[in-house]
């Protein structure tokens, strides 16, 4: 397969892929953000002073709270339809209940992180 | 649409099978060890009276804060479930990096290269949490 793939941003912003596309990016970018967090715990483990600082931000905390818990719920997905292939067939639905349970865990994670942040 | 899946006897056995395979084992053990985490974590809490952020921040950052457990074996076990996340962790997520990473590199050159990198981290970056959380 070559890398040429001709296809513009905004045809590429405009793929109609929906849910199942949408989880399959977000779990790619959830990825990153765990690579980095994984990184930074290492230089933070060695004892790296930045490296703590950067786990203290809130912001930074956030983002990675955003995507890291997207990853573990979408690969939870994942993985229970691949273990039980009979599932495959209710994949939208398993997409929705994710959804439901991500912003219930992820709001919650937020509130944690923007009270503590701002004292309320 | 009807399920498909291909019996493993037909998938043969290469590099990308076996790390399918070993990306899918390690995230179970690692929701496993989550949950083993917390549940141990509250269990400690309540018995030695120490705080239950505190047990998970000391298991995560044992460099950086204190020790709230007393007794010694609560202690060793706690590291050798840290370490085993890590080491879960840091297996399930080579596969990843080199997942994304082959979408970008096509030629066989540039894909052992990245595969040699990856893997490499991996492995230094796992030997490196491992000492700290176990001697700190």
């Amino acid at each position: 397969m070559g890398l040429k793939r001709n296809v513009s941003l905004s045809t590429a912003l405009g793929y109609k892929g929906e849910g199942p596309y949408l989880s399959y990016i977000l779990h790619r970018i959830g990825g990153s953000a765990l690579f980095i967090f994984f990184t930074l715990y290492i230089l933070s483990l060695l004892g790296m002073g930045f490296a703590s600082t950067i786990f203290s931000n809130w912001a930074f905390q956030i983002i990675l709270l955003i995507f890291g818990l997207f990853h573990a719920i979408n690969g939870l997905r994942i993985t229970i339809l691949d273990l039980f292939p009979k599932l495959i067939e209710h994949y939208r639905k398993a997409i929705n209940i994710e959804w439901v349970a991500y912003i219930l865990v992820a709001g919650f994670a937020l509130f944690v992180v923007l009270r503590n942040a701002f004292g309320g | 649409m009807a399920a498909r899946s291909l019996p493993i006897s037909k998938r043969g056995f290469n590099f990308e099978m076996f790390m399918w395979t070993f990306t899918r084992f390690t995230v179970i053990v690692m929701y496993g060890l989550i949950l083993a985490g917390i549940v141990g974590a509250l269990i400690l809490s309540a018995r030695t009276g120490a705080n239950f952020g505190d047990i998970l921040y000391w298991a995560f950052f044992p460099n950086m804060a204190q020790n709230p457990l007393n007794q010694i074996w609560m202690t060793i076990l706690a590291k050798l479930m840290v370490i085993a996340f890590v080491l879960a962790a840091c297996g399930h997520g080579v596969h990843g990096v080199l997942e994304i990473l082959d979408d970008y590199f096509v030629g066989a050159d540039a894909r052992r290269r990245s595969r040699n990198i990856v893997i490499t981290y991996a492995i230094l970056a796992s030997l490196i949490a491992m000492y700290v959380i176990w001697i700190k």
